[in-house]
């Protein structure tokens, strides 16, 4: 109902200028707070994901410190979901019942990996990585476990490492340590460097040997000189030599022409030697008659041992029969 | 229906803090008086018949356009301040939801209720005591009419009604403002810029929000109308009644800023 007038017999705004299209600007006025009221209501609800289907992740932590109700899961930095609820779970185990939107529910795979960083600036993160997106997609109410990483506790075992570093590099430093007797010893080194002697001295370690090295290095030039001649003397020798050798009366010319010689020779030998081979091949001929005739022999020496044998048993016939030189004689033990 | 009748001042000597009391029971009073006539349907009537276009129009149409255009100026400078911060500190993605937080939630309302209370309904305060001595309270009385009803309780509404304007006025300019400081003239960071603020304003946030806003308009609309009628007409000055109603509402309105911080960050 619009506001009305009042009656021109009430005092009420008797002393007030009057207000030029008070009612349209009235009703403008309440209409603005309205559609204004209206739409935050609306964006509100838009905002916090009123319009949109969502399907229910729930992600098992051992600690949800840091996890708050609202707070998004991450995929490569875009918020794909909300933490609508925190529990905890009969197993002692914190559950985070999260929102995701059907249209963004694609990203999350039944390989998905989802993780609970707590920074050591900044809120705690809730994020998820799929390494495969060909895999199944991740269903609805779907429990996963989540892996937690806190940077803060790591930072007491960074920071004793980082003092047991530190303590070890003052060692090395100290004006007794290592490094500085290194580095003495480099100045000593240095200084040797700079005298008279100079890098032979610091590698001899004394004169006398640095001498000595030096009237070695002295001889080794002399050997090498004499070296030079004795080479150059080869060299001669060797021109020589190939004149010897390789010259027209050389040695290899005539060694061709024995070679040569030999040759031949050896062609004779071959000839001779098959011309021996057919001698053997007759002798081997003979060889098979004379072993057929020794083969005979056997035989005629079987048959004359078979007659001795006979004759033999009739000696030994005629003996038994007519013991001609019987000598019969008796011994007594 | 009680004829609320200012409230004599009694003939003993009670202490400053029976006074301190006795003066809050009396602004509580004439507030439970006023919000029943406000939820009655003869209080409603009444202040219809006197008219409630033109104390709204008067209380929120005159400053609608320069709080909207100092609000939108100071939230660009703080704006603008927390973001180069949070860059600086590499702390950017934390930037939109604090300008959120410490403008629209706490910033806006607030300075929508002072102004409000400055512009508005102080001097309607000013304008009640001006009538009440001309006496047309009685006059009204002798009408068989209420004077709370046909001249209070429509300045109030218009009061409470020029808070909540003002603030939700702001309140959408500086989400504007806030936007395009981040983003710029482009639609590319609306969704992530949409899901900051639907983080920022969680179902108790926006409960306390909304009551917050609503407590502070019916505290700027209340307290100094109810001031000016706990005094007898006459009995002490127009600025002493002014000053004592600022004070009051500013101790008020700071219990409830301090209320609405505790239940949103405790």
């Amino acid at each position: 109902m619009p506001p009305t007038d009042p009656p021109p017999d009430t005092p009420v705004a008797a002393d007030l200028p009057a207000v030029p299209h008070l009612q349209a600007k009235a009703s403008g006025l309440l209409l603005l707070l309205a559609l204004l009221v209206a739409g935050a209501i609306g964006y509100l609800l838009y905002a916090r994901g009123a319009f949109e289907p969502t399907q229910r992740l729930v992600l098992v932590a051992d600690d949800a410190e840091g996890v708050t109700v609202g707070m998004d899961l991450t995929f490569s930095g875009f918020p794909i979901g909300r933490v609508q609820h925190i529990e905890l779970s009969p197993e002692g185990n914190a559950r985070i019942l999260i929102d995701v939107p059907k249209k963004d529910a694609h990203w999350l795979r039944t390989s998905s990996i989802f993780t609970l960083v707590r920074g050591v600036v900044g809120n705690t993160n809730l994020r998820a990585y799929t390494g495969q997106l060909q895999d199944p997609l991740l269903a609805d109410n779907a429990e996963r476990k989540v892996l937690a990483g806190d940077a803060m506790a790591e930072l007491p075992q960074m920071v004793a490492a980082v003092r047991e570093l530190v303590q070890r590099a003052s060692a090395l430093a100290a004006p007794d340590g290592a490094l500085a007797g290194s580095l003495a010893n480099l100045q000593a080194a240095t200084d040797q460097l700079k005298g008279p002697r100079g890098a032979l001295g610091l590698v001899m370690g004394n004169e006398a040997d640095a001498k000595k090295l030096l009237t070695t290095l002295d001889r080794t030039n002399a050997l090498l000189a004499r070296a030079d001649a004795l080479t150059a003397s080869l060299d001669k020798l060797a021109g020589k030599t190939d004149a010897q050798v390789f010259g027209a009366q050389g040695l290899l010319p005539e060694t061709r022409a024995t070679v040569l010689q030999l040759n031949a020779l050896l062609g004779d030998a071959r000839a001779t030697l098959t011309r021996v081979d057919g001698v053997l091949a007759e002798a081997q001929g003979i060889a098979s008659n004379t072993r057929a005739a020794t083969t005979d022999l056997g035989t005629l020496r079987a048959e004359v041992e078979a007659s001795l044998r006979k004759v033999q048993q009739l000696v030994d016939e005629v003996n038994r029969k007519w013991p001609f030189a019987r000598d019969a004689e008796v011994k007594l033990p | 229906m009680s004829r609320s009748q200012p409230a004599p001042r009694s003939q003993g000597t009670p202490g400053p803090a029976l006074q301190w009391l006795a003066g809050w029971w009396q602004i509580i009073h004439l507030g439970a008086v006023l919000g029943v006539l406000a939820l009655s349907a003869s209080g409603r009537q009444q202040a219809r018949r006197s008219g409630l276009a033109a104390p709204l129009v008067r209380a929120s149409g005159p400053m609608l356009l320069g709080f909207t255009l100092a609000t939108a100026v100071l939230s660009l400078v703080v704006i603008r301040i927390v973001i180069v911060t949070a860059q600086s500190y590499g702390l950017s993605q934390y930037a939109l939801e604090m300008v959120v937080r410490v403008l629209v939630l706490e910033l806006i309302p607030l300075a929508a209720a002072l102004f409000g209370a400055l512009n508005a309904t102080l001097p309607m305060a000013d304008e009640v005591a001006s009538l009440r001595r001309r006496g047309q309270f009685q006059a009204l009385q002798q009408q068989g009419l209420d004077p709370l009803a046909m001249l209070v309780l429509p300045r109030l509404l218009a009061g409470l009604f020029a808070v909540l304007l003002l603030a939700a006025l702001s309140c959408a300019v500086t989400l504007v403002l806030a936007y395009l400081s981040a983003h710029g003239f482009s639609l590319g960071g609306f969704d992530r810029y949409t899901r900051t603020v639907g983080r920022v304003f969680s179902p108790s946030v926006t409960l306390i929000f909304c009551g917050k806003v609503f407590l502070l308009g019916s505290a700027v609309a209340w307290i100094p109308l109810v001031t000016v009628l706990q005094n007898p007409a006459g009995r002490r000055s127009r600025a002493s009644a002014e000053l004592q109603g600022l004070v009051r509402l500013f101790l008020v309105v700071l219990a409830i800023e301090s209320a609405a911080l505790v239940g949103n960050y405790y």
